[in-house]
């Protein structure tokens, strides 16, 4: 029991303290527009998804085959060169060489327009599966490697030990056997893009000591009321009633609230049951009242879910800045990248949002920024790039994590998570099954989900769990377990380090996630209460 | 101070009343930092409970590390600590410890824990360390759901919904932010969206809840406050007053549309409604999850009524159109708030259920609303519905009632059709031929 002296703090009888107004530390922040769509009448939906894998393939083959030229130049095996092959259809039955393209997966469970169309039951939303694999027919999973001449079908045991997902751009090598497979020995992928330094964007701001930035996600807000009270306790603590004067000493755990810069939302704010229950409720208004009615109705549209994370917001902003992403759950635009909900669904909060956009140029940003998913953006500095988790549960639906330990348990799962983020860091691709099995929408002159730069902090929201890891740029890729050779990527001494960070859905867990601004540490205060032997039975 | 006085706040609430009070709500209705409001709280709790044991439950909040729930190498586990379901030794928590303890990757983890009275010696027992101790709320009796306090905060959120928190934050003892950005200017205007402006004093409609808040706060005195806090409590008289005066407010609002589309029946419909509203607050003492939805719904509708308006109705309607043009413009210039973007859909509700309930009161001429919203058509207009019941006698009688309907630009105006033509064609504006969409066609005669 430390630090009887806080604890007395409250418990005492009051006196006529003057209680000195604690100031919150300010807050760098400079989002970059990555993700946002055209407005209005810019934005179609009429193009082909076959370009955006084109401009993945131009923009990441060079990356990919300068990784590959430096570890495969002068390889031999048998005394034959590896020689490189430019388009996947060049390669020669029985010859050692390599090439790049991009992976796709065939995936016995994988959602397929042209099953649905010929069942002629194709549905709008196909149901989410947990995996798109099927373990009793291992066989069916075939990997193959195209660009824009053609495909191959890559084999060997070489796949097993490493992920792969759709969309993701890799250089093979090996040769075609007799089978017309290519038998990969091994693999590269174009490994972390150049980070930029820490302030590249901004003016350094003096330096403050230690801030924090804070992440949540999956509020899920429902509107009953059961739902809201860690809710509550977490609107205390980022108000500073939690005991924020407790900052004597800077070890304290949890953190002095006023150090929070800034808090960073990471999708599904509000529950699920939100959409599903309109729809029901419509379908069945629609029965009974005779004429339909356009527009707003009072009847199917259950407005408290978003009144009351309004409420939430506007308590906490004026004293905490705000990133907002856009979730799955969220009343926004489905498909990747989601764009910001709009803030007339914050009748009280949007006063704190910027002003609407004049044409032609980016408004500063608000003190209340309602974001794409995915994200990127600097703040204090750092370079975060972040989703709503969409794109890590997909790419898990890719792959096999359950046969090491037989079953998925929660940490094989969170392990797999981190891993997950850490490959598609490495293919530089934040959202590479995007358009194959996330909806997307179909870009035209440029893939926003390639990385261009290498964040410092990388994160996915409403994880079932908690996780976090460093991983560096100049180590030698672990995920290829022979990969053996040096990369030689570093372009300086320590190398790029992102902090990845998996965002527990608050709704499950209760947690909030503070990130040191210094040091890139990760804390962890959990919400809840305490249920006495009288509940628990 | 109203140091004073939080003694009868509370003998008055908790004890008479049997209501929950938190920190936040004493802190907010007494205007006292929060830290003071805790300490109120312990205070009252101490000295009723060695009055009398037991009459006063509280809930705590404990925050500090948890212990780690088995032997664990490093102090700080990223753990489950999933005390709040789980005991330390069940299965679950030690099976994913030695997981946990083989990762480097782990983070400090904190607990913010919320306890009743009886388990905290229980809870306290949980943790490793404690960084502070406070009381969140007391209540008369032992809570059994621990969430009817979000009701309470809720309850509390909208009482005090108008007060603005950038001005009164540093009071409450919330975190100051000296950089925060908040909209007041005008925005661009691309739509006559109207939207109502922050009154000039801003804690005009008191809360309805209890007579020691009700006092209505001029905005400059934010520091003279709390001095004159505690006599102003004794005033409350002003109840009533005032709470008549935030239902004429919901007719403004509709002023505001009408003003654009000159619909005059519009307010008389509404007016069967007021009173009733008028008449929740005075009663809303004893009720709190009840209408606590429909306090949230309507809130932002609410939020800083336009106090300087005349009450009644039919001086509103009587002012020219002019007049409230204006009125809407300089609102609009002096947007300091910028709460409110009411969608015209947003009193549609309202005005449905209107016709069922009550006989149009004349040969309604046909209205139509259209607010144009960035280059958006939209708004709804009155059609003449023909409704056939059967009356006292059995006979059949086809009525025909004027009925609201919304329309956006994505659907045609509807073409002139025969029927209503014929029957009502004196209603229709010119123009504006349309009347019913096509459902209204195949919808049961």
């Amino acid at each position: 029991m430390a630090s009887g002296s806080t604890e007395n703090r409250f418990l005492r009888p009051p006196s006529d303290e003057e209680y000195a107004p604690v100031y919150r530390a300010p807050s760098s922040y400079n989002p970059l527009h990555t993700f946002q769509l055209p407005s209005g009448q810019e934005r179609h939906y009429q193009q082909q998804y076959g370009d955006m894998y084109f401009l993945r393939l131009a923009k990441l083959k060079p990356a990919v085959e300068e990784i590959a030229v430096e570890a495969w130049e002068g390889f031999s095996i048998a005394g034959e060169h590896a020689r490189r092959v430019e388009r996947v259809l060049d390669v020669r039955q029985g010859e050692l060489c390599w090439v790049a393209g991009t992976i796709y997966m065939d995936l016995p469970l994988k959602p397929n327009i042209l099953d649905d169309l010929t069942k002629e039951n194709f549905t709008l939303a196909p149901p989410p599966r947990p995996t798109y694999l099927d373990p009793d027919h291992p066989e069916l999973t075939q990997i193959m490697l195209e660009d824009e001449s053609g495909r191959l079908r890559l084999a060997g045991n070489m796949l097993r030990s490493i992920e792969l997902a759709t969309g993701a751009i890799v250089a093979v090598l090996g040769t075609e056997n007799a089978n017309g497979d290519f038998e990969v020995v091994d693999v590269k992928v174009p490994d972390l893009p150049r980070q930029p330094r820490r302030w590249e964007r901004d003016e350094k701001q003096p330096s403050q000591k230690g801030g924090k930035i804070a992440f949540v996600s999956g509020l899920g807000i429902t509107g009953s009321s059961s739902d809201t009270l860690s809710l509550e306790l977490l609107t205390d603590y980022l108000l500073g009633f939690t005991g924020s004067q407790s900052s004597a000493n800077d070890e304290s755990v949890p953190s002095d609230a006023s150090i929070i810069t800034r808090l960073v939302i990471a999708g599904n704010s509000l529950g699920a049951s939100m959409t599903t229950d309109s729809n029901e409720s419509s379908s069945a208004s629609k029965k009974k009242s005779g004429p339909k009615k356009y527009g707003y109705d009072a009847s199917a549209y259950n407005a408290s879910p978003i009144t009351q994370f309004d409420n939430f917001l506007a308590e906490i902003l004026p004293s905490i800045p705000i990133t907002l992403m856009a979730g799955a759950s969220d009343p926004a635009n489905f498909s990747l990248p989601q764009q910001g909900i709009h803030r007339a669904m914050f009748p009280r909060s949007r006063a704190y949002c910027s002003g609407p956009a004049a044409a032609g140029e980016t408004p500063e940003p608000g003190w209340f920024d309602s974001v794409t998913n995915p994200w990127e953006g600097d703040v204090e500095g750092w370079r975060l790039w972040g989703s709503s988790g969409q794109n890590v549960d997909d790419v898990l639906r890719y792959l096999d994590f359950a046969n090491s330990s037989g079953a998925v348990d929660g940490n094989v799962d969170a392990e797999a998570r981190v891993r997950v983020m850490e490959a598609m860091l490495r293919w530089r691709c934040g959202v590479p099954t995007a358009p194959d099995t996330i909806w997307s929408y179909p870009f035209q002159t440029h893939d926003p989900f390639v990385m261009e730069a290498c964040p410092h902090i990388f994160f996915a929201g409403n994880q079932p769990q908690f996780k976090t890891a460093v991983i560096e740029g100049d180590a030698p890729l672990k995920l290829n377990g022979t990969d053996t050779e040096m990369t030689g990527t570093g372009d300086n001494a320590s190398g790029p380090q992102v902090r990845l960070l998996c965002i527990p859905s608050f709704k499950e867990t209760g947690e909030l996630v503070l990130v040191d601004t210094e040091t890139l540490e990760v804390e962890v205060i959990k919400f809840g209460t305490y249920a006495g032997p009288q509940e628990k039975q | 101070m109203a140091v004073a006085d939080y003694k009868k706040y509370l003998a008055e609430n908790v004890l008479n009343e049997r209501r929950t009070v938190t920190f936040r709500s004493l802190s907010r209705a007494l205007r006292v930092h929060s830290t003071l409001a805790k300490q109120m709280l312990y205070d009252f709790h101490h000295n009723e409970n060695s009055k009398k044991p037991q009459s006063v439950n509280a809930t705590y909040i404990v925050t500090g590390v948890q212990n780690a729930p088995a032997p664990a190498t490093n102090g700080h586990t990223n753990g489950d600590e999933k005390k709040d379901d789980v005991f330390p030794s069940s299965p679950y928590v030690s099976s994913s410890m030695p997981n946990q303890d083989s990762v480097p990757d782990t983070a400090p983890m904190a607990s913010v824990l919320l306890v009743r009275e009886e388990d905290l010696a229980d809870a306290k027992s949980t943790f490793e360390s404690i960084s502070s101790i406070y009381i969140y709320s007391l209540q008369q009796t032992v809570l059994q759901d621990l969430n009817v306090l979000t009701d309470v905060s809720r309850e509390m959120v909208n009482n005090h919904a108008q007060e603005d928190p950038l001005q009164y934050g540093e009071q409450w003892g919330i975190i100051q932010n000296k950089n925060v950005k908040r909209r007041t200017g005008a925005r661009p205007v691309p739509a006559p969206i109207p939207t109502t402006s922050k009154p000039t004093i801003p804690s005009k409609r008191p809360s309805e809840t209890t007579p020691s808040q009700t006092k209505p706060e001029p905005k400059k005195e934010e520091n003279a406050a709390s001095e004159q806090a505690s006599t102003r409590e004794s005033t409350p008289s002003t109840t009533s007053k005032p709470t008549e005066k935030t239902a004429p407010v919901k007719r403004e609002k509709s002023n505001l549309f009408s003003s654009f589309a000159k619909a005059k029946p519009k307010q008389k419909k509404e007016e069967p409604i007021t009173p009733a509203e008028s008449a929740k607050p005075s009663g809303a003492e004893d009720v709190f999850g009840g209408d606590d939805d429909d306090d949230a719904d309507e809130e932002p509708e609410e939020l800083f009524p336009d106090s300087g308006k005349p009450a009644s109705s039919a001086a509103a309607t009587r002012e020219s159109r002019k007049e409230r043009e204006e009125r809407l413009k300089k609102m609009m210039e002096d947007d300091d708030e910028d709460e409110d973007e009411e969608m015209p859909d947003a009193t549609e509700p309202l005005e449905e259920s209107k016709p069922i309930d009550q006989p149009p009161p004349k040969k309604l001429e046909l209205k139509e609303e259209i607010t144009i919203q960035g280059g958006r058509r939209r708004g709804r207009r009155q059609v003449m519905k023909k409704q056939v019941r059967k009356d006292d006698e059995g006979y059949l009688v086809t009525v025909e009632e004027p009925s609201w309907e919304s329309f956006s630009e994505d659907e045609p105006a509807p073409p002139p059709k025969k029927k209503p033509a014929l029957s009502a064609p004196k209603g229709k504006p010119a123009g504006k031929a349309g009347q019913g969409n096509i459902m209204s066609f195949f919808s049961k005669k």
